[in-house]
């Protein structure tokens, strides 16, 4: 069986090994930005080989397509799914695993997805406001309150700015930073033609973050493990927001602090999206869909957005754990044919997956490109871990050398996630930089004190969405203005962008 | 001791200003009456004393470290240091001749040090700190012309220092937790001692210094500095202070009718022998204006008006009562002696039987953390039977070293007891 992979990083490597493992004995093509060495040496050894081309390109994807003639092509990121790439090869008659197009609308545009959640009534989700003016976002912004402000379109996973706003002393520098920064951010929002509405301002809730993805055929969804992200590029969750410094996941189906119950709520908010959006867009989605959730006091399981391909690197987290034919999988969602597929998974182990970064990311790129480092795989391979090459490139001598975002991913399992992180220490002191650039990673990722606090957390924030679910209040805010009356949910109008 | 806090901004929209304001405003009960903030501007560190209004409106820059105090001679150490690319401030939550050493050190280590490596500053400062092993080095936070912050936890962990963290936006460090939940942040990692912490923008680091002292805190930390909503190396002050009341019912033998706490920082303690005799916790007093540490006043007028301003009686709930009266420490009795001369004369108590939460304080400070003068420590001139002339109270009771021990270890920390006569408690 031939396949064809697109995309150039981390989450494709993780895809790609779990696709060789399959017993269709694949033979593996793929189409990279640029040589990503873990993807070529994969491509290699199931005989097939590695493209470079720009993966956004429908035109030179299709080329590369019809040399191929692939029995099925595999979409890992969202910007070619945004540019187009899956609608051409399917017009060709390709077998495309990746939304559509017009089903990718969920991720690139968060106004399309928080409309459609509310039009449908979805549970989780979040009152928003979207603006394609910059003033009327300024003003909008200064008596908001407690709001994010987010770009309106996914600009990788970046530029959101999230300020809790509790202390009323405080007030005045909260709104400086948010208009400063709703003035960037349009300024930086210029660049994408392809959207209308600029930033989205919406609700802020607090909770604990986990990534639910799934895989559907347009009827069926099919949910993986819970895996949860660490978004901060610091130790201790300090520092600015990144793609994601590192995942944890197991054992088994949940998170360690998330219940049975709130797992099967989210794959439910999930299956309504998907039957959604299946109503509202022609196009059959197949793929994976991923849901970035919070457990919040308003909701339990709340939507902070979509991912319509799966995470980064979240779905590291499945290489080790998934024991069901990858390939096999892919193919009946392309089939049609998911209803009844059961996932087979390892459930007794814990996974870590850290990343490694040049310093400098993520706040200044520049700094941290074109660096020199080195990885002794065999010495990462000995403890039992996966080393997944992301955003790092082989030179025509072999050189590794870095390109300013995660260079990086090593995926370390064990029976605790102490165990694993332990294990990931190590392996990442096997990853070196030749000119003394420093690297950076979080040791912290699957620590006992990080489980603790988030454990905490969860707690808390339960134990009020309990409270709320009790009163029949999931969802819903009250506000009472003397003389006026009272006033349930003031700001539940899904505003569409003017 | 002073009260240290340094903030970071990742993002440049910031301007701190407010921030420092209010910070030092929870930090305020451990100095209150002088500040310092220090920021950067032109490839320079600048410093500023004077009011919180004033030296908060000149920080407008995303990045600064301060700290509140009540003596510059004792309470604080404030450093400047220059090199030929760099200038460094550094501010110790006490006065310690040796920091002098420290940064000059460091200095001379930078100016001769050619890496332009991000960690440079780090590892300099790590390097030099690890010479001074097993000595007594304060903690302290630092700031740097280049845009970094440092933060180093003092090596026996005698006083705390605390990460928190807000969004993706500020890294705050502060010697209590409150000062972080004031800010809106949530508290990330209470520093380990000998623990330095490094803050810029490509980097957040730690490094631990060589040392092989004994983990152990100011005991007047949990006794009577921190406050009630703070939480110190993960011990709630709250809880701690109230086992140490249930624990005083112990040593109590006498029969009361209330209990009653001195304002603010033995009502803990009041609550727990309460609850553990089963009698009445009743508010005994109500200050006036603004909360003033008379314990932290060195001038005895300045303390006698804190007092009498702190410690307005509620004359119906104490008149005619046996009373027990409960403080976190005695330090010269001249508190405790203005309390029994206004209970006695002024309201008319039944009985007074005054309990201290922590052992006699028979010895002077080592580490000059707290500023007691070995000459007028009560304890150590006056057995209890004289004490209890003095103070004209029915009796006076302290809690037992082994006992507040017990008290300690159930919380799994350990205290220094130094001034109890005592190297640990715990």
């Amino acid at each position: 069986m031939k396949v064809l992979l697109l995309g150039p990083g981390g989450r494709e490597h993780a895809i790609a090994l779990m696709i060789s493992r399959s017993t269709y004995n694949p033979k593996l093509y793929v189409v990279s930005d640029h040589k990503n060495p873990g993807l070529s040496r994969i491509a290699k050894s199931t005989g097939g080989k590695l493209y470079r081309a720009k993966t956004t390109n429908p035109q030179e994807v299709l080329k590369i397509a019809e040399e191929v003639s692939p029995d099925v092509v595999v979409i890992g990121p969202e910007e070619p799914q945004f540019a187009g790439v899956p609608d051409l090869l399917r017009d060709k008659g390709f077998n495309v695993f990746g939304a559509s197009s017009r089903c990718a609308e969920i991720e690139r545009s968060k106004v399309f997805a928080r409309t459609l959640m509310w039009k449908y009534s979805i549970p989780g989700r979040l009152y928003f406001r979207a603006f394609s003016s910059l003033e009327e976002a300024r003003k909008f912004v200064e008596y908001a309150g407690d709001v994010v402000v987010k770009p309106a379109r996914q600009i990788g996973g970046k530029g959101v700015k999230v300020l809790r706003e509790n202390q009323a002393y405080l007030l005045e520098e909260y709104r400086d930073v948010k208009k400063d920064f709703v003035m960037k951010l349009f300024k930086e929002m210029t660049k994408y033609v392809d959207i209308d509405a600029k930033v989205l301002i919406e609700q802020r809730v607090e909770g604990v973050e986990y990534t639910a993805m799934t895989i559907t055929d347009g009827s069926y969804v099919l949910a993986l493990p819970l895996v949860q992200d660490h978004p901060h590029v610091y130790e201790y969750d300090v520092g600015p927001e990144t793609g994601g410094m590192g995942s944890i996941s197991g054992p088994g189906w949940v998170l360690p602090f998330i219940e049975i119950d709130e797992f099967k709520r989210t794959i439910e908010i999930i299956n309504n999206v998907v039957k959604a959006l299946q109503t509202e867009v022609r196009d059959r989605y197949v793929g994976a869909l991923a849901g970035q959730m919070m457990l919040t006091a308003l909701w339990g399981p709340t939507v902070i957005e979509f991912y319509s391909r799966f995470g980064d690197p979240e779905i590291s987290n499945m290489v080790p754990v998934i024991t069901s034919d990858f390939l096999e999988m892919i193919e009946r969602a392309v089939d049609g044919r998911l209803a009844g597929y059961k996932l087979e998974i390892r459930d007794d182990v814990a996974v870590v997956v850290k990343a490694v970064a040049p310093a400098g990311y993520p706040l200044n790129k520049k700094v941290a490109a074109n660096h020199p480092v080195s990885v002794d795989e065999s010495k990462i391979r000995e403890l039992g871990c996966t080393l997944l090459y992301a955003s790092v490139e082989e030179l025509e001598d072999g050189t590794l050398r870095t390109h300013g975002s995660r260079a990086f991913e090593i995926v370390c399992y064990d029976e605790n996630h102490e165990k694993a992180s332990k294990k990931a220490e190590l392996a990442i002191s096997y990853i070196k930089s030749l000119d003394g650039w420093p690297l950076i990673h979080r040791s912290d990722i699957g620590s006992i004190e990080l489980l603790k606090q988030r454990h905490q957390l969860a707690m808390r924030i339960r134990r009020t969405y309990k409270a709320r679910a009790r009163r029949g209040l999931l969802g819903t805010s009250i506000v009472w203005v003397p003389g006026k009356g009272i006033f349930f949910d003031p700001f539940a109008s899904p505003v569409m962008t003017r | 001791m002073g009260g240290l806090l340094a903030l970071y901004a990742f993002d440049d929209l910031w301007n701190l200003s407010n921030h420092i304001y209010y910070g030092l405003t929870a930090l305020d009960h451990r100095g209150s009456e002088k500040y310092i903030a220090c920021t950067i501007g032109n490839g320079k560190v600048k410093c500023y004393k004077g009011s919180k209004e004033r030296i908060s409106k000149e920080i407008t820059t995303p990045l600064a470290i301060a700290a509140t105090y009540s003596n510059e001679d004792s309470d604080i150490y404030l450093g400047t240091y220059s090199t030929n690319k760099l200038e460094f401030v550094m501010i110790g939550d006490r006065y310690i001749k040796t920091m002098d050493i420290v940064g000059e050190e460091v200095a001379s280590r930078l100016n001769s040090s050619n890496t332009s490596i991000t960690n440079k500053v780090l590892s300099a400062f790590k390097e030099v700190l690890d010479g001074f092993k097993g000595k007594d080095i304060p903690s302290f936070v630092a700031i740097t012309s280049k845009g970094e912050i440092l933060a180093y936890r003092n090596g026996m962990g005698l006083t705390p220092l605390i990460l928190g963290g807000y969004g993706f936006d500020l890294a705050l460090i502060s010697s209590e937790s409150r000062a972080i939940d004031i800010l809106g942040g949530d508290v990330r990692k209470w520093l380990r001692p000998n623990e330095l912490l490094y803050l810029s923008k490509y980097a957040v680091k730690n490094a631990r210094i060589d040392g092989n002292d004994i983990e152990h805190l100011c005991a007047f930390e949990l006794l009577y500095m921190a406050r009630h909503d703070s939480i110190v190396d993960g011990v709630s002050v709250y809880e701690f202070r109230k086992s140490l009341g249930r624990a005083l019912a112990r040593n109590l033998n006498a029969n009361v009718d209330i209990v009653v706490g001195v304002p603010e920082t033995a009502i803990p303690y009041a609550v727990g022998l309460a609850q553990a005799i089963n009698k009445p916790f009743e508010i005994g007093f109500v200050g006036t204006g603004r909360h003033m540490r008379s314990a932290l006043r060195m001038d005895p007028l300045q303390k006698l008006i804190a007092i009498h301003l702190k410690m307005n009686p509620v004359v119906n709930v104490l008149e005619g009562k046996k009373v027990a009266l409960v403080d976190d420490s005695m330090v010269t009795g001249a508190t405790m002696k203005t309390v029994s001369q206004i209970l006695r004369y002024r309201v008319g108590v039944e009985e007074l039987h005054v309990v201290i939460a922590s052992p006699p304080l028979i010895r002077g400070c080592p580490y000059k953390l707290m500023p007691i003068d070995v000459k007028s420590l009560l304890a150590a001139h006056l057995d209890t039977e004289n004490a209890v002339r003095y103070l004209e109270v029915d009796s006076l009771t302290w809690i037992k070293p082994e006992v507040m021990s017990e008290v300690t270890k159930s919380f799994n920390i350990r205290l220094c007891g130094k001034c109890f006569g005592v190297n640990f408690v715990g």
